[in-house]
C-alpha cells in the first residue's frame, strides 16, 4: 500500500494533465506493466484437486536472500524469527571450501518446511494443532496449540520456531498479510496459504530475482513443476528420514565455483 | 531433607525433633514460594525468561519431568515386585515406598506444566487427543500410575491386611510400571530428527535408570524417617536395599555400554557426533564425572559386605546414584537437543527480537528455570513428609 502511494505520487507530479485525481493515475500506473509482469504472481496450471509442492533450483539460487525477507513482511514474523532463511554450504558463511581442484566452491540452500507428506511434526503433536490441509500443506492452528515444542524436537529440518516471548516488529513496521501468532505457540513456513487460496504463488516464488523457485500442483500432470521433476529429477532433503517432503531441489548441474 | 536429623542423636528428644520439624516446614514453605514466583514471571513474560532456544527447545524441565518419572518406579516395584515374587523382607517398607512413588509420579505431571508455552490451553490435550502422539499415551499411563499409587496406599492403610488385593494390584502395577517407563523413553526415542534417541534401547534403559534412582531414593528417604521418628523398620531392610541396587546399577550400566559400544563401533557420522559430545565435547565434565560418581563409587558400596552394613556410605552412595540418574538424564537430553540434522551457517533463528541465528549454542538454564524446579522439589517433599506423617510413622508418636 505505501509503496504504491509513493509511485501514485511520483506519477502524479510528473503528469502533464495537472490535477486529475491522484486514485485514477495510481490506477493506470498498475495497469501499464507488461501483461508478462502481471502474471507473474499466478499458479500455473492446477487440478481439481491440489497438492501443493516447490522446486528450489539450487543451481539458478545466487543465496540473496529475498525471499527470505519477503517471506517475514508477508508473514507477519517477529523480529529474531524465519520460517525461511539460506544456508551457505561452504566452509563458514563467508569462507568458501576449497575444491577438489584448488577451486574455491560454495552452494546455497535455501531452507524453509519441507511440506512432509508423512510429518513427523504431525504425527507426534498432542492435540492436532499441526495438521496436513486438503492441499497437502502442512500447517499449525495456533488456537490449538499448547506449546510443548514436541514438533520442534521431531522436525529433523529445524525450520520451526517457537513465539518465547511477546512478537516484536522492527520500528515503523506494522503488519503483514496474515495475523501475528501468540506467544506461546510455534509457527512455521504455511506455503503461503492465503496466497494460494487467491490463485497466487507463495511470495518467496514471486520474488526470487533468479527465478530459482518454481511453485505449483503435483497432483496436475502439466504443471511446470512437473515438467522439470520429469526432466531433471529432485531430491528430497534427508531423503533417509522417509518423511517425503513436497519440497525438493534440483541439485546443481555444474558445480559452482568462484 | 537431611537437614532434619539433628547431628548425632539416633533418638533426639521430642523437643529438639519439634524445633526441627518447625525448620523443616518452613524451608518447604519457602521452597514453594520460590517455585510459585518464578512459575508466575515465566506465566507473565513467556518462556523467554528461560535459557531455551530454537536450538534447544527441551531442558531442565524436560531432564526433571524424565528424572521424576524414573524415581516413582523404586516404591511401586518394591511393593509389587516383593508381592509377585513371595518375598515379605522389604515388607516394613511398603506403605513409604508407595508413598514415594505416588508423590513422583504427580510431580512429574506437575513438572511439565512449566514446560508448556500456553499451559491454559493443556485441556485440549484431554478434549481433543491426537493418539499418535506418545505424549498423549503417557499422560493416559501417568494417570493410571497415579491411581494405582493411590489405591495401592488405601489398600495398604486398611486396618484388616487385605493380601489378596495387594497381590492383584501387583500383577496391575508391574506391567503398567514398565509401560510408563517404556513411553516416556518413546517421547524422545520414535524421533528420526535425533539420531541420539532414535534407539531401540532407550525404553530398557530408562526402566533400568528408573530402578537405580527409585530404589536409592525409597533408602534415602526410609532412612531420614527413621532417624527423625520411632518409626523402626528391621535393619535388615538397608542392606536388601543396597544388594537390589548393585543389581540395578550393573544392569543400568550394561544398557549404556552396549548403547555406547554399538553407536561407536558404527563410525559413522551420525552417530559419532553425540558420542563426541560425550566423551571429549562439552558433556563430557558431567558424562565422566556421572560414570566415576554415580555409577562406579555407589556400585562398590552396594556389593562390599563391610561397606554397605555402615549407613553413612549406603546413604552417601544412594545419593550419589539419585544424583548420577539425574546427569546421566541431561546426557541423554543435551546430546540429542544440540544436534541439529542440517548444521549450515548461519544457523538455526535463536528467537529473541534481539538474536540473529546461532548454530551449537549452548543452553544455560536461567534463574527462573531453577525457581520453578526447586518449587516441584519442595512440592514433592511436602507431600511424601504429609504423607509420611499421616501413614508411616506409628500413631502414638504423638506427632
Ligand atoms: S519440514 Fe518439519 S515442520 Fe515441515 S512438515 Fe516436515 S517435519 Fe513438519
Ligand atoms: S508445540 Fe503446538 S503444534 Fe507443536 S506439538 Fe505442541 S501443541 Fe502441537
Ligand atoms: S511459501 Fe510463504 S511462508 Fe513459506 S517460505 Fe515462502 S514466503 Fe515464507
Amino acid at each position: 500500500m505505501r509503496d504504491t502511494d509513493v509511485l501514485g505520487s511520483l506519477l502524479a507530479g510528473d503528469d502533464p494533465n495537472e490535477g486529475a485525481p491522484v486514485a485514477v493515475e495510481r490506477t493506470s500506473a498498475i495497469e501499464a506493466l507488461p501483461p508478462r509482469s502481471r502474471a507473474w504472481g499466478e499458479i500455473d496450471v492446477r487440478s481439481d484437486t491440489p497438492r501443493w509442492g516447490m522446486l528450489v533450483d539450487t543451481e539458478r539460487c545466487i543465496g540473496c536472500w529475498s525471499c527470505a525477507v519477503i517471506c517475514r513482511s508477508e508473514n507477519d514474523v517477529a523480529l529474531g524469527m524465519w520460517w525461511n532463511r539460506i544456508l551457505t554450504d561452504g566452509d563458514d558463511l563467508d569462507t568458501p571450501t576449497v575444491g577438489a581442484h584448488g577451486q574455491l566452491e560454495m552452494a546455497w540452500l535455501p531452507l524453509a518446511c519441507q511440506h512432509c507428506d508423512d510429518a513427523p511434526c504431525e504425527k507426534v503433536c498432542p492435540t492436532a494443532a499441526t495438521y496436513t490441509n486438503d492441499e497437502g500443506v502442512v500447517m499449525v492452528d495456533a488456537d490449538r496449540c499448547i506449546g510443548c515444542r514436541y514438533c520442534m524436537a521431531a522436525c529433523p529440518y529445524g525450520v520451526r520456531v517457537f513465539n518465547w516471548g511477546e512478537p516484536e516488529k522492527a520500528p515503523g513496521v506494522t503488519e503483514g498479510m496474515v495475523h501475528a501468532r501468540p506467544v506461546g505457540s510455534v509457527e512455521k513456513c504455511s506455503l503461503c496459504v492465503h496466497r494460494l487460496a487467491e490463485g497466487q504463488e507463495p511470495s518467496c516464488v514471486v520474488s526470487c530475482p533468479a527465478q530459482a523457485r518454481i511453485f505449483g500442483d503435483l497432483n496436475a500432470p502439466d504443471s511446470r513443476i512437473n515438467q522439470l521433476l520429469r526432466d531433471r529429477g529432485g531430491d528430497q532433503l534427508l531423503k533417509e528420514k522417509g518423511t517425503e517432503p513436497k519440497v525438493r531441489y534440483l541439485p546443481p548441474r555444474r558445480r559452482r565455483s568462484l | 531433607m537431611t537437614t532434619l536429623a539433628p547431628p548425632g542423636s539416633p533418638t533426639p528428644a521430642t523437643g529438639q525433633r519439634r524445633r526441627a520439624g518447625l525448620l523443616w516446614y518452613v524451608a518447604l514453605a519457602v521452597g514453594l514460594a520460590i517455585g510459585l514466583f518464578s512459575f508466575g514471571y515465566q506465566l507473565s513474560a513467556g518462556l523467554t525468561v528461560t535459557g531455551l532456544t530454537n536450538t534447544v527447545t527441551w531442558g531442565l524441565y524436560i531432564v526433571l519431568f524424565m528424572f521424576l518419572v524414573g524415581v516413582s518406579a523404586g516404591g511401586l516395584i518394591v511393593v509389587a515386585g516383593g508381592e509377585l515374587v513371595g518375598s515379605h523382607q522389604l515388607e516394613s517398607l511398603n506403605r513409604l515406598a508407595v508413598i514415594v512413588s505416588g508423590t513422583a509420579v504427580a510431580a512429574a505431571a506437575v513438572s511439565i506444566i512449566p514446560d508448556l508455552g500456553r499451559p491454559w490451553l493443556a485441556w485440549h490435550m484431554m478434549v481433543g487427543p491426537q493418539w499418535m502422539s506418545p505424549l498423549v499415551w503417557d499422560m493416559a499411563v501417568i494417570s493410571i500410575y497415579l491411581a494405582i499409587a493411590g489405591v495401592d496406599l488405601w489398600i495398604l492403610t486398611r486396618p484388616e491386611p487385605m493380601a489378596r488385593w495387594l497381590r492383584i494390584m501387583a500383577v496391575v502395577t508391574l506391567p503398567v510400571a514398565v509401560l510408563v517407563h517404556s513411553v516416556t523413553a518413546w517421547i524422545f526415542g520414535f524421533l528420526v530428527a535425533r539420531p541420539f534417541w532414535n534407539t531401540a534401547i532407550l525404553a530398557p534403559l530408562f526402566i533400568s535408570s528408573a530402578l537405580v534412582s527409585g530404589t536409592a531414593l525409597v533408602l534415602i528417604v526410609a532412612w531420614v524417617v527413621r532417624r527423625v521418628s520411632t518409626w523402626d523398620p528391621p535393619a535388615h531392610v538397608f542392606t536388601d536395599l543396597a544388594k537390589l541396587l548393585a543389581w540395578f546399577v550393573a544392569v543400568d550400566f550394561f544398557l549404556l555400554l552396549a548403547e555406547l559400544v554399538t553407536a561407536y563401533t558404527s563410525q559413522t557420522a551420525y552417530h559419532l557426533a553425540p558420542l563426541e559430545m560425550l566423551f571429549g565435547g562439552r558433556q563430557a565434565p558431567l558424562f565422566w564425572g556421572q560414570l566415576v560418581l554415580g555409577v562406579v563409587l555407589p556400585f562398590l558400596v552396594y556389593v562390599n559386605p563391610r561397606l554397605r552394613t555402615r549407613m553413612g556410605l549406603l546413604v552417601g552412595a544412594a545419593t550419589l546414584s539419585v544424583l548420577g540418574v539425574f546427569a546421566k538424564r541431561v546426557n541423554i537430553l543435551m546430546p540429542g537437543m544440540y544436534e541439529p540434522q542440517i548444521a549450515l551457517p548461519p544457523g538455526v533463528p535463536a528467537g529473541r527480537a534481539d538474536q540473529t541465528f546461532e548454530l551449537g549454542a549452548l543452553y544455560v538454564p536461567t534463574w527462573v528455570e531453577y525457581g520453578v524446579v526447586v518449587g516441584i522439589l519442595a512440592f514433592s517433599a511436602t507431600l511424601i513428609t504429609v504423607g509420611v506423617r499421616r501413614f508411616v510413622i506409628p500413631r502414638s508418636d504423638g506427632s
